[in-house]
Protein backbone atom coordinates (compact mmCIF):
# COMPACT_ATOMS: atom_id res chain seq x y z
CA UNK A 1 0.00 0.00 0.00
CA UNK A 2 3.04 2.37 1.02
CA UNK A 3 4.70 1.65 -1.83
CA UNK A 4 1.44 2.05 -4.72
CA UNK A 5 0.86 5.40 -2.94
CA UNK A 6 4.72 6.41 -3.16
CA UNK A 7 4.48 5.37 -6.81
CA UNK A 8 1.82 7.60 -7.36
CA UNK A 9 3.51 10.38 -5.85
CA UNK A 10 6.60 9.59 -8.03
CA UNK A 11 3.97 9.57 -10.97
CA UNK A 12 2.79 12.77 -10.20
CA UNK A 13 6.06 14.32 -9.34
CA UNK A 14 7.29 13.33 -12.52
CA UNK A 15 4.37 14.47 -14.24
CA UNK A 16 4.42 17.94 -12.79
CA UNK A 17 7.52 17.94 -13.95
CA UNK A 18 7.47 16.99 -17.31
CA UNK A 19 4.63 19.12 -17.99
CA UNK A 20 6.69 22.65 -17.92
CA UNK A 21 9.50 21.08 -19.76
CA UNK A 22 6.68 19.77 -22.22
CA UNK A 23 5.33 22.83 -22.87
CA UNK A 24 8.12 24.41 -23.09
CA UNK A 25 9.49 22.21 -25.92
CA UNK A 26 5.86 22.96 -27.79
CA UNK A 27 6.12 26.62 -27.39
CA UNK A 28 9.75 26.09 -28.86
CA UNK A 29 8.91 24.14 -31.65
CA UNK A 30 5.68 26.86 -32.34
CA UNK A 31 8.59 29.85 -32.31
CA UNK A 32 10.75 27.59 -34.49
CA UNK A 33 7.99 27.11 -36.92
CA UNK A 34 6.99 30.74 -36.83
CA UNK A 35 11.05 32.37 -37.36
CA UNK A 36 10.54 30.01 -39.80
CA UNK A 37 8.24 30.84 -41.84
CA UNK A 38 8.02 32.66 -44.83
CA UNK A 39 5.62 35.61 -45.33
CA UNK A 40 4.68 37.02 -48.85
CA UNK A 41 4.72 40.33 -47.00
CA UNK A 42 8.97 39.89 -46.07
CA UNK A 43 10.47 42.61 -47.98
CA UNK A 44 12.78 40.16 -49.57
CA UNK A 45 9.79 37.99 -51.05
CA UNK A 46 8.41 41.23 -52.43
CA UNK A 47 11.97 42.64 -54.30
CA UNK A 48 11.37 39.10 -55.96
CA UNK A 49 7.60 39.13 -56.56
CA UNK A 50 8.73 42.46 -57.98
CA UNK A 51 10.91 41.40 -60.10
CA UNK A 52 9.08 38.23 -61.09
CA UNK A 53 5.99 40.17 -62.40
CA UNK A 54 4.96 39.69 -65.77
CA UNK A 55 1.92 41.28 -66.03
CA UNK A 56 2.93 43.70 -68.93
CA UNK A 57 4.45 40.36 -71.07
CA UNK A 58 7.83 43.13 -72.07
CA UNK A 59 9.72 40.73 -73.67
CA UNK A 60 11.11 40.30 -77.20
CA UNK A 61 11.95 36.53 -77.47
CA UNK A 62 9.06 34.39 -77.16
CA UNK A 63 9.58 31.30 -78.24
CA UNK A 64 13.38 31.33 -76.66
CA UNK A 65 11.15 31.81 -73.25
CA UNK A 66 9.28 28.95 -74.53
CA UNK A 67 12.32 26.68 -74.75
CA UNK A 68 13.94 28.18 -71.83
CA UNK A 69 10.84 26.93 -69.56
CA UNK A 70 10.30 23.91 -70.57
CA UNK A 71 14.03 22.85 -70.97
CA UNK A 72 13.80 23.84 -67.03
CA UNK A 73 11.09 21.83 -65.81
CA UNK A 74 9.26 25.06 -65.15
CA UNK A 75 5.77 27.09 -66.22
CA UNK A 76 4.95 30.53 -65.44
CA UNK A 77 4.03 32.07 -63.48
CA UNK A 78 6.55 31.25 -61.08
CA UNK A 79 5.45 30.48 -57.41
CA UNK A 80 6.66 33.33 -55.12
CA UNK A 81 9.85 33.29 -53.82
CA UNK A 82 11.39 31.98 -56.24
CA UNK A 83 14.28 31.70 -54.77
CA UNK A 84 14.40 30.84 -50.89
CA UNK A 85 18.18 30.94 -50.71
CA UNK A 86 18.57 27.52 -49.51
CA UNK A 87 20.10 24.63 -51.85
CA UNK A 88 22.15 21.73 -51.94
CA UNK A 89 25.43 21.81 -54.10
CA UNK A 90 25.25 18.49 -54.67
CA UNK A 91 21.73 18.22 -55.73
CA UNK A 92 21.41 20.02 -59.14
CA UNK A 93 17.49 21.00 -59.69
CA UNK A 94 15.47 18.08 -61.91
CA UNK A 95 15.08 19.81 -65.28
CA UNK A 96 12.76 18.91 -68.68
CA UNK A 97 13.70 16.30 -71.24
CA UNK A 98 15.23 19.23 -73.58
CA UNK A 99 17.47 20.68 -71.14
CA UNK A 100 20.78 19.17 -72.51
CA UNK A 101 20.14 20.04 -76.05
CA UNK A 102 19.16 23.76 -74.30
CA UNK A 103 22.36 23.63 -72.15
CA UNK A 104 24.30 23.38 -75.64
CA UNK A 105 22.68 26.35 -77.13
CA UNK A 106 23.23 28.36 -74.42
CA UNK A 107 26.78 27.32 -74.46
CA UNK A 108 27.37 28.18 -77.58
CA UNK A 109 25.61 31.56 -77.47
CA UNK A 110 27.63 32.34 -74.41
CA UNK A 111 30.92 31.65 -76.90
CA UNK A 112 29.97 34.02 -79.47
CA UNK A 113 30.70 37.61 -78.86
CA UNK A 114 28.14 39.92 -79.35
CA UNK A 115 25.47 37.41 -78.70
CA UNK A 116 22.35 38.40 -76.93
CA UNK A 117 22.07 36.46 -73.85
CA UNK A 118 18.50 36.09 -72.87
CA UNK A 119 17.76 38.31 -70.22
CA UNK A 120 14.89 39.62 -69.03
CA UNK A 121 14.20 42.23 -71.81
CA UNK A 122 14.96 39.56 -73.96
CA UNK A 123 12.68 36.36 -72.01
CA UNK A 124 10.79 37.33 -69.04
CA UNK A 125 11.93 37.37 -65.57
CA UNK A 126 10.78 33.33 -65.85
CA UNK A 127 12.70 32.88 -68.52
CA UNK A 128 15.74 34.47 -66.58
CA UNK A 129 15.16 31.76 -63.90
CA UNK A 130 15.54 29.13 -66.31
CA UNK A 131 19.04 30.34 -67.55
CA UNK A 132 20.26 30.16 -63.71
CA UNK A 133 18.39 26.00 -63.14
CA UNK A 134 19.93 25.02 -66.83
CA UNK A 135 23.73 26.85 -65.79
CA UNK A 136 23.92 24.84 -62.87
CA UNK A 137 24.18 21.18 -65.05
CA UNK A 138 27.43 22.03 -66.82
CA UNK A 139 31.04 24.12 -64.87
CA UNK A 140 31.70 25.61 -68.18
CA UNK A 141 28.56 27.22 -68.79
CA UNK A 142 27.87 28.02 -65.18
CA UNK A 143 31.37 30.52 -65.39
CA UNK A 144 30.07 32.11 -69.02
CA UNK A 145 26.16 32.45 -67.64
CA UNK A 146 27.05 33.76 -63.97
CA UNK A 147 28.82 36.32 -66.07
CA UNK A 148 26.74 37.56 -68.10
CA UNK A 149 24.02 37.50 -65.36
CA UNK A 150 26.71 39.60 -63.00
CA UNK A 151 27.03 41.85 -66.30
CA UNK A 152 23.34 42.58 -67.19
CA UNK A 153 22.84 44.02 -63.69
CA UNK A 154 19.96 43.94 -61.29
CA UNK A 155 16.85 45.13 -63.36
CA UNK A 156 17.86 42.14 -66.61
CA UNK A 157 18.50 39.10 -64.04
CA UNK A 158 16.82 38.40 -60.51
CA UNK A 159 19.45 39.31 -57.54
CA UNK A 160 19.07 36.43 -55.78
CA UNK A 161 19.70 33.90 -58.46
CA UNK A 162 23.12 35.78 -59.47
CA UNK A 163 23.60 35.68 -55.61
CA UNK A 164 22.84 31.46 -55.15
CA UNK A 165 24.72 31.09 -58.54
CA UNK A 166 27.57 32.60 -57.18
CA UNK A 167 27.67 31.06 -54.05
CA UNK A 168 27.27 27.71 -56.14
CA UNK A 169 29.44 28.57 -58.26
CA UNK A 170 32.34 29.65 -55.84
CA UNK A 171 31.69 25.98 -54.16
CA UNK A 172 31.97 24.39 -57.39
CA UNK A 173 35.74 26.12 -57.91
CA UNK A 174 36.50 25.21 -54.65
CA UNK A 175 36.02 28.56 -53.13
CA UNK A 176 33.93 29.57 -49.91
CA UNK A 177 30.58 30.89 -50.57
CA UNK A 178 29.96 34.23 -49.66
CA UNK A 179 25.69 34.31 -49.23
CA UNK A 180 25.13 31.28 -46.92
CA UNK A 181 22.61 30.10 -49.92
CA UNK A 182 24.27 26.21 -50.32
CA UNK A 183 24.44 23.63 -48.14
CA UNK A 184 25.86 20.18 -48.05
CA UNK A 185 24.99 16.74 -46.40
CA UNK A 186 27.59 15.35 -44.18
CA UNK A 187 29.06 11.81 -43.30
CA UNK A 188 26.16 11.67 -40.56
CA UNK A 189 23.18 12.96 -43.14
CA UNK A 190 22.87 15.83 -41.23
CA UNK A 191 22.55 19.04 -43.90
CA UNK A 192 25.21 21.25 -43.07
CA UNK A 193 26.18 25.02 -44.71
CA UNK A 194 29.00 24.41 -46.93
CA UNK A 195 32.30 26.86 -46.24
CA UNK A 196 31.36 30.37 -46.18
CA UNK A 197 33.32 33.65 -45.65
CA UNK A 198 32.61 36.62 -43.96
CA UNK A 199 29.05 35.67 -42.16
CA UNK A 200 29.41 38.87 -40.23
CA UNK A 201 28.35 40.94 -43.27
CA UNK A 202 26.24 38.10 -44.68
CA UNK A 203 22.59 39.89 -44.19
CA UNK A 204 23.89 42.98 -45.86
CA UNK A 205 24.76 41.22 -48.93
CA UNK A 206 21.80 38.63 -48.58
CA UNK A 207 18.80 41.96 -48.20
CA UNK A 208 20.64 43.21 -51.17
CA UNK A 209 20.10 40.60 -53.49
CA UNK A 210 17.01 39.84 -52.11
CA UNK A 211 17.67 36.43 -49.96
CA UNK A 212 16.10 35.87 -46.60
CA UNK A 213 17.73 37.11 -43.68
CA UNK A 214 20.82 34.60 -43.08
CA UNK A 215 19.00 33.35 -39.42
CA UNK A 216 15.89 32.18 -41.94
CA UNK A 217 18.20 30.98 -44.32
CA UNK A 218 19.76 28.68 -41.63
CA UNK A 219 16.21 27.61 -41.02
CA UNK A 220 15.03 26.82 -44.09
CA UNK A 221 17.66 24.77 -44.70
CA UNK A 222 16.39 21.75 -42.53
CA UNK A 223 13.70 21.06 -45.25
CA UNK A 224 16.34 20.27 -47.47
CA UNK A 225 16.14 16.64 -47.78
CA UNK A 226 19.19 15.02 -46.44
CA UNK A 227 18.97 11.52 -48.84
CA UNK A 228 18.72 11.36 -52.47
CA UNK B 1 26.05 62.43 -10.30
CA UNK B 2 29.63 63.14 -10.44
CA UNK B 3 30.34 60.01 -12.67
CA UNK B 4 27.05 61.00 -15.08
CA UNK B 5 28.19 64.46 -15.65
CA UNK B 6 31.68 63.39 -16.43
CA UNK B 7 30.38 60.84 -19.13
CA UNK B 8 28.50 63.44 -20.38
CA UNK B 9 31.41 65.97 -20.78
CA UNK B 10 33.63 63.14 -22.37
CA UNK B 11 30.93 62.47 -24.68
CA UNK B 12 30.12 65.98 -25.42
CA UNK B 13 34.05 66.35 -26.02
CA UNK B 14 34.15 63.17 -28.49
CA UNK B 15 31.60 64.52 -30.22
CA UNK B 16 33.38 68.10 -30.68
CA UNK B 17 36.62 66.17 -31.40
CA UNK B 18 38.26 66.83 -34.67
CA UNK B 19 38.30 63.60 -37.82
CA UNK B 20 41.51 62.17 -36.95
CA UNK B 21 44.43 63.21 -39.42
CA UNK B 22 47.88 63.36 -38.01
CA UNK B 23 51.11 64.44 -39.80
CA UNK B 24 54.06 62.70 -39.28
CA UNK B 25 57.09 64.77 -40.05
CA UNK B 26 59.87 62.40 -42.57
CA UNK B 27 62.91 63.12 -43.77
CA UNK B 28 61.79 64.50 -47.11
CA UNK B 29 57.95 64.54 -46.57
CA UNK B 30 54.78 64.89 -44.55
CA UNK B 31 52.82 61.99 -43.93
CA UNK B 32 48.93 62.84 -43.57
CA UNK B 33 47.17 59.87 -42.03
CA UNK B 34 43.36 59.92 -41.82
CA UNK B 35 41.25 57.80 -39.72
CA UNK B 36 37.27 58.32 -39.27
CA UNK B 37 37.64 58.36 -35.49
CA UNK B 38 36.38 61.46 -34.54
CA UNK B 39 33.61 61.39 -36.94
CA UNK B 40 30.17 60.68 -36.66
CA UNK B 41 28.63 57.39 -37.18
CA UNK B 42 25.69 57.74 -40.11
CA UNK B 43 26.54 61.09 -41.54
CA UNK B 44 28.92 62.13 -44.69
CA UNK B 45 32.90 62.17 -43.79
CA UNK B 46 34.13 65.60 -42.68
CA UNK B 47 37.72 64.64 -44.25
CA UNK B 48 36.33 63.46 -47.91
CA UNK B 49 34.15 65.38 -50.07
CA UNK B 50 31.51 62.63 -51.95
CA UNK B 51 30.91 63.52 -55.27
CA UNK B 52 28.98 60.26 -56.41
CA UNK B 53 27.43 57.72 -54.33
CA UNK B 54 26.82 57.28 -50.58
CA UNK B 55 29.46 57.82 -48.78
CA UNK B 56 29.02 57.39 -45.26
CA UNK B 57 30.84 56.78 -41.57
CA UNK B 58 30.07 53.31 -40.35
CA UNK B 59 30.80 51.29 -37.21
CA UNK B 60 32.66 47.81 -38.14
CA UNK B 61 34.47 46.36 -34.80
CA UNK B 62 33.49 49.07 -32.90
CA UNK B 63 35.94 51.71 -35.56
CA UNK B 64 34.64 53.58 -36.99
CA UNK B 65 35.06 53.46 -41.35
CA UNK B 66 34.39 54.89 -44.54
CA UNK B 67 31.31 52.98 -46.15
CA UNK B 68 30.17 53.26 -49.76
CA UNK B 69 26.89 51.83 -49.86
CA UNK B 70 26.79 50.76 -53.26
CA UNK B 71 22.70 49.52 -52.47
CA UNK B 72 21.71 53.44 -53.24
CA UNK B 73 23.83 53.12 -56.20
CA UNK B 74 20.99 51.66 -58.19
CA UNK B 75 18.67 54.59 -57.72
CA UNK B 76 21.48 56.18 -59.83
CA UNK B 77 21.84 59.42 -58.62
CA UNK B 78 25.20 61.68 -57.54
CA UNK B 79 25.65 61.97 -54.13
CA UNK B 80 23.65 64.74 -52.44
CA UNK B 81 24.96 68.28 -52.57
CA UNK B 82 26.91 67.78 -55.45
CA UNK B 83 26.69 71.42 -56.65
CA UNK B 84 28.07 72.67 -53.02
CA UNK B 85 30.74 70.39 -52.90
CA UNK B 86 32.05 71.24 -56.52
CA UNK B 87 32.17 74.75 -55.69
CA UNK B 88 34.41 73.45 -52.41
CA UNK B 89 36.90 72.08 -54.53
CA UNK B 90 36.74 74.05 -57.76
CA UNK B 91 35.11 77.20 -56.88
CA UNK B 92 34.50 78.84 -60.33
CA UNK B 93 34.74 75.86 -62.23
CA UNK B 94 32.64 73.69 -60.37
CA UNK B 95 30.19 73.40 -63.45
CA UNK B 96 32.91 71.80 -65.61
CA UNK B 97 33.20 69.23 -62.68
CA UNK B 98 29.97 68.21 -61.99
CA UNK B 99 28.65 68.21 -65.56
CA UNK B 100 31.61 65.11 -65.99
CA UNK B 101 30.90 63.63 -63.02
CA UNK B 102 27.90 63.04 -63.54
CA UNK B 103 28.24 60.81 -66.52
CA UNK B 104 30.15 58.55 -64.11
CA UNK B 105 27.48 58.16 -61.86
CA UNK B 106 28.24 54.39 -62.29
CA UNK B 107 31.65 55.12 -60.20
CA UNK B 108 31.28 56.34 -56.61
CA UNK B 109 33.72 58.82 -55.76
CA UNK B 110 34.79 60.77 -52.72
CA UNK B 111 37.26 63.15 -52.83
CA UNK B 112 40.30 63.74 -49.87
CA UNK B 113 39.66 67.75 -48.93
CA UNK B 114 43.01 67.56 -47.29
CA UNK B 115 45.25 68.43 -50.13
CA UNK B 116 44.83 70.58 -53.12
CA UNK B 117 47.47 68.91 -55.02
CA UNK B 118 49.12 65.41 -55.56
CA UNK B 119 52.02 65.69 -57.54
CA UNK B 120 54.74 63.03 -56.46
CA UNK B 121 54.91 60.18 -53.41
CA UNK B 122 52.55 57.59 -51.98
CA UNK B 123 48.84 57.33 -51.43
CA UNK B 124 47.90 54.34 -49.60
CA UNK B 125 44.10 53.19 -48.14
CA UNK B 126 42.88 50.00 -45.95
CA UNK B 127 39.71 48.38 -47.29
CA UNK B 128 37.65 45.60 -46.68
CA UNK B 129 34.89 44.29 -49.46
CA UNK B 130 31.44 43.27 -47.41
CA UNK B 131 29.05 42.74 -50.54
CA UNK B 132 27.71 43.72 -53.93
CA UNK B 133 26.46 41.73 -56.63
CA UNK B 134 27.85 43.39 -59.85
CA UNK B 135 31.37 44.97 -58.49
CA UNK B 136 33.35 44.70 -55.23
CA UNK B 137 35.52 47.92 -55.96
CA UNK B 138 37.82 49.49 -53.52
CA UNK B 139 40.27 52.08 -55.77
CA UNK B 140 42.72 55.06 -54.97
CA UNK B 141 41.34 58.01 -56.82
CA UNK B 142 44.46 60.53 -58.11
CA UNK B 143 45.10 63.36 -60.55
CA UNK B 144 41.66 64.76 -59.97
CA UNK B 145 40.99 67.66 -62.65
CA UNK B 146 38.98 70.72 -62.57
CA UNK B 147 37.24 68.98 -65.28
CA UNK B 148 36.35 65.99 -63.81
CA UNK B 149 39.05 63.82 -65.40
CA UNK B 150 40.64 61.80 -63.33
CA UNK B 151 42.91 58.27 -62.80
CA UNK B 152 42.39 55.13 -60.60
CA UNK B 153 44.00 52.04 -59.28
CA UNK B 154 41.33 49.93 -58.30
CA UNK B 155 40.86 45.87 -57.06
CA UNK B 156 37.86 44.41 -57.86
CA UNK B 157 36.85 41.78 -55.57
CA UNK B 158 34.24 40.06 -58.73
CA UNK B 159 37.55 39.74 -60.85
CA UNK B 160 40.36 39.36 -58.21
CA UNK B 161 42.44 41.95 -59.83
CA UNK B 162 43.70 44.97 -59.74
CA UNK B 163 43.80 47.63 -62.58
CA UNK B 164 44.60 51.13 -63.75
CA UNK B 165 41.92 53.29 -65.29
CA UNK B 166 41.56 56.82 -66.85
CA UNK B 167 38.38 58.96 -66.56
CA UNK B 168 38.69 61.80 -69.71
CA UNK B 169 35.92 63.61 -71.14
CA UNK B 170 33.57 61.21 -69.70
CA UNK B 171 34.89 58.35 -70.99
CA UNK B 172 36.31 54.98 -68.84
CA UNK B 173 39.27 53.76 -70.56
CA UNK B 174 41.20 50.57 -69.60
CA UNK B 175 44.80 51.21 -68.90
CA UNK B 176 46.40 48.19 -67.56
CA UNK B 177 45.89 44.88 -65.59
CA UNK B 178 48.22 43.13 -62.67
CA UNK B 179 50.40 40.78 -63.25
CA UNK B 180 48.23 38.18 -61.40
CA UNK B 181 44.79 38.08 -59.79
CA UNK B 182 44.78 37.62 -56.00
CA UNK B 183 41.44 36.63 -54.65
CA UNK B 184 40.31 37.89 -51.26
CA UNK B 185 38.16 37.16 -48.88
CA UNK B 186 35.25 39.14 -47.88
CA UNK B 187 35.22 40.86 -44.91
CA UNK B 188 39.14 40.75 -44.53
CA UNK B 189 41.01 44.28 -44.68
CA UNK B 190 43.83 44.44 -47.00
CA UNK B 191 46.43 47.49 -48.00
CA UNK B 192 46.30 49.13 -51.67
CA UNK B 193 49.30 51.82 -52.29
CA UNK B 194 50.13 53.26 -55.40
CA UNK B 195 53.69 55.38 -55.56
CA UNK B 196 53.75 57.94 -58.00
CA UNK B 197 57.53 59.54 -59.29
CA UNK B 198 57.31 61.69 -62.45
CA UNK B 199 55.13 59.25 -64.83
CA UNK B 200 56.41 56.24 -63.06
CA UNK B 201 53.09 54.40 -61.49
CA UNK B 202 53.57 50.99 -59.16
CA UNK B 203 50.91 49.80 -57.95
CA UNK B 204 50.73 47.47 -54.32
CA UNK B 205 48.23 45.06 -52.70
CA UNK B 206 49.21 44.27 -49.10
CA UNK B 207 52.76 45.48 -49.82
CA UNK B 208 53.07 43.21 -52.86
CA UNK B 209 54.00 45.04 -56.34
CA UNK B 210 51.18 44.02 -58.74
CA UNK B 211 51.03 46.94 -61.25
CA UNK B 212 53.91 48.64 -62.78
CA UNK B 213 53.06 51.54 -65.60
CA UNK B 214 54.61 54.98 -67.22
CA UNK B 215 51.98 57.72 -67.76
CA UNK B 216 51.67 60.11 -70.77
CA UNK B 217 52.19 62.81 -68.34
CA UNK B 218 53.38 63.52 -64.87
CA UNK B 219 50.51 63.77 -62.07
CA UNK B 220 48.74 66.78 -60.89
CA UNK B 221 45.50 67.28 -58.64
CA UNK B 222 43.26 66.18 -56.18
CA UNK B 223 43.41 62.63 -54.50
CA UNK B 224 40.74 60.25 -52.59
CA UNK B 225 38.52 56.68 -52.82
CA UNK B 226 36.72 55.56 -55.85
CA UNK B 227 34.25 52.28 -55.79
CA UNK B 228 31.84 51.12 -58.62
CA UNK B 229 28.32 50.45 -58.93
CA UNK B 230 26.95 48.38 -56.24
CA UNK B 231 30.05 47.58 -54.30
CA UNK B 232 29.23 47.22 -50.79
CA UNK B 233 33.21 48.41 -49.39
CA UNK B 234 34.54 49.92 -46.28
CA UNK B 235 37.96 52.25 -45.94
CA UNK B 236 40.00 53.18 -43.48
CA UNK B 237 43.52 54.72 -42.77
CA UNK B 238 44.12 56.80 -46.14
CA UNK B 239 47.70 57.42 -46.31
CA UNK B 240 49.11 60.12 -48.21
CA UNK B 241 52.80 60.73 -48.08
CA UNK B 242 54.00 63.53 -50.64
CA UNK B 243 57.64 63.21 -51.95
CA UNK B 244 59.74 66.11 -53.34
CA UNK B 245 59.64 66.44 -57.18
Amino acid sequence: MRTLSLRRVVRFAAATALLPAAALAQAKSTRAKSECRVRPSDAWVRKQAEFFDESKHDWTNDSLRTALLAAAGITAPLAMPVNNGVQLVDRPPALGETAGAMTDALKQLAATRGSVWPTKSVVGAAGTHAVYLLAQRDTALGRAALHRMMEAGPAESPAADVAAFEDHMRIVWGRKQIYGTQFRVDDTGRVVLAPMEDSAHADLRREDAGLPPFRLGLCLSASLPSKP
Amino acid sequence: MMIRILSIAIAAVALAAPPAVSQTRRAAAATTHVTFAGETAGREPKTFAPMVGSWLISRDAGRNVLFIDGRVWKRGQPAGGLADKARELYGARNEEFIESIKAFAYYPIAVYKGLDNFENGEISVRFQMVGGTLDRCAGILFNVKPNGDYLTVRFNGTEDNVVLWTFNNGVRKFVKRASETVPLELGTWHTLRISVHGTALQGFLDGKPLLDYTLAEPVSGKIGVWSKTDSMVEFDDFTVTPAAK
